[in-house]
């Protein structure tokens, strides 16, 4: 295993920033890992890369307990959030001074600028270099040494599409053909999507879910997940708009799938439910359905998000005495929303 | 600056009538504070300079240890004031040229003068490494090299006191002072300045210790 760390503490400034992290990274592997502004991401690799000593956990790379950091980052391509260059170098000159720290250039600079689109631009100074074009050199820094690990932090900012693309198919290349584990950490779940395996959310210094994302579509391709809580039971359980599908139902909340191919926008459907159907929604929760809510669901720091959500799914005609707030989230669901004041505690308040 | 000073030890009315010797110890100190001035700016650079302009991450997550690190950094402010020690030496010349001790003040500028320098620019660099910004570390190695050289501000009446005495007992920038007093100007012996050598290498030493133990986790954020 190229990264095995497990419950990772760290307590800055009398600040505690990692609780409970884990991550795991095999070779060949993408790992991406997400989390909100603040969640811990960007000091989980300080730590990887020995630049924090955690106060609890355990870090092994490479199957090695992290005695000799200086060794083991030797092994390590980082791509850092800020490319962080000599911009009067120009990048063939920084390649190669960089390199120096490894020893040398394993193969020449012009084809490791060709390899990350910078071909003919090797002569620039850097502080010519437009953002894309220091982020596909920061990549080239990263792959000066044919590294075994890869850590990329936010590596397609700043890229126009075909740009993003390219680094994407690179990255694969890089996870197929070389074996090369790479640990990505962005905000864009596109990027997720395409290229990772397996993915690791972490918010308040929290591993909140580690899991494949094989896993993850299999559990979700049944449908988008929501959790409803009825006001009285319904007078008709089994009759329901099309594409709704009751799944369970117990101590007041009823869950429902909504099929994929439901082409109905939420707030028509919960209409539905609440008009023609007579349903007295209380409160809705969403529990799944792609990456997306899966990664608002495990953090709690995007509440505007949740509002959305709740706004969302919020039916268009709802009795004036039933307006009330929307609800912070309880741990394990996405959003919800109140038709009626909280008079009593709930899971939602 | 170099000129201004030795212009001033030829030209002005009082200064003019120092002997020799004075001259050349006067810009021999001279030499040695503004290079040490000169390692503090550095070395308060070397660190959260790097960390202002973002370039200090790439260093520290390269395969290179504390020391080579820290190495690299004082290579900058051993080259800096090598180069300010070879422009003092027609100064020294100029003013000191046909007097008495002129060489044994180059070799003792080089002797003590190198360590003492050296040693503020590891101390910047040791406050650099764990300092939010380049002016916080600038400032409080500007302090400390303004608190050592305060004994000579005080004037010799104060000197000779025991605080001022034993100040000076632990004071490079005094150490390597004194030795530049007794040599150039009292003929004094090296056997003579041991201890005062001793001195402003325990100075080196424990600065440099103070400088890497800093970069080994450097405030990088």
């Amino acid at each position: 295993m190229l990264v095995n760390a497990n419950h990772l503490k760290l307590t800055l400034d009398g600040r505690s920033i990692l609780q409970d992290v884990s991550v795991h990274i095999e070779r060949g592997e993408i790992y991406g890992l997400l989390g909100p502004n603040g969640a811990g991401k960007s000091t989980t690799i300080a730590v990887l890369l020995g630049l924090y000593e955690p106060d609890a956990g355990e870090v092994r790379l490479f199957d090695q307990a992290r005695g000799h950091p200086v060794e083991l980052r030797g092994r390590i391509g980082v791509m850092p959030e800020r490319a962080g260059f000599y911009e009067w170098m120009n990048a063939s000159d920084y390649l190669a001074w960089y390199a120096s720290f490894y020893g040398g250039l394993q193969q020449p600079v012009a084809d490791l600028l060709h390899l990350v689109g910078l071909g003919d631009a090797g002569g620039r100074p850097i502080g010519q270099f437009s953002r894309g074009m220091q982020q596909r050199l920061a990549l080239a820094r990263a792959l000066v040494d044919g590294p075994e690990l890869l850590i990329l932090d936010e590596p397609t900012n700043g890229l126009d599409p075909r740009g993003r693309r390219e680094i994407h198919d690179l990255l694969l290349r890089l996870a197929a053909e070389r074996n090369v584990g790479i640990l990505l950490c962005t905000h864009l779940l596109d990027d997720v999507e395409r290229l990772c395996s397996r993915i690791g959310i972490i918010d308040g210094g929290r591993t909140r879910l580690e899991a494949s994302l094989q896993e993850l579509a299999a559990v979700h391709s049944a449908g988008r997940r929501f959790r409803l809580r009825l006001e009285r039971p319904p007078a008709d359980p089994a009759s329901l708009p099309a594409g709704v599908t009751l799944t369970n139902e117990g101590q007041g909340w009823w869950q429902c799938v909504i099929a994929p191919d439901n082409s109905r926008p939420l707030p028509i459907l919960w209409e539905d439910l609440l008009v023609g159907h007579d349903w007295e929604i209380a409160e809705i929760h969403a529990t799944g359905g792609g990456l997306e809510a899966l990664y608002l669901q495990m953090t709690t720091g995007s509440e505007s998000e949740l509002k959305e959500e709740a706004v969302l799914a919020r039916p268009p005609r709802l009795p004036a005495k039933s307006e009330g707030p929307c609800c912070r989230t309880s741990a394990g669901s996405v959003g919800c929303w109140r038709s009626a004041p909280c008079s009593r505690p709930s899971p939602c308040c | 600056m170099l000129s201004a000073f030795a212009l001033l030890l030829i030209s002005n009315q009082e200064l003019s009538l120092l002997d020799n010797a004075q001259v050349v110890y006067m810009l021999a100190g001279t030499v040695t504070a503004a290079g040490a001035v000169i390692a503090v700016i550095l070395g308060a650079d070397a660190f959260a300079g790097e960390r202002e302009r973002g370039t200090l991450v790439p260093l520290l997550i390269a395969p290179i240890s504390s020391s080579a690190l820290v190495n690299g950094k004082a290579l900058g402010l051993v080259s800096a004031w090598g180069l300010m020690y070879l422009l003092s030496l027609p100064y020294l010349w100029a003013v000191g040229a046909g007097g008495q001790n002129l060489v044994q003040a180059i070799l003792y500028l080089a002797l003590f003068g190198t360590p003492v320098v050296l040693g503020f620019g590891y101390l910047a660099m040791a406050l650099s490494a764990r300092s939010g910004s380049v002016l916080t570390s600038l400032l409080t190695s500007l302090i400390v090299l303004l608190f050592t050289a305060s004994p000579l501000l005080l004037g010799p009446g104060l000197r000779n006191s025991t605080i001022g005495k034993a100040l000076d007992a632990v004071n490079p920038f005094s150490g390597a002072l004194n030795t530049y007093d007794a040599v150039i100007i009292d003929s004094d012996p090296f056997l003579a300045q041991l201890p005062r050598f001793a001195l402003v290498l325990t100075w080196l030493a424990v600065t440099f210790l103070a400088a890497r133990r800093s970069a080994r986790r450097p405030r990088f954020r």
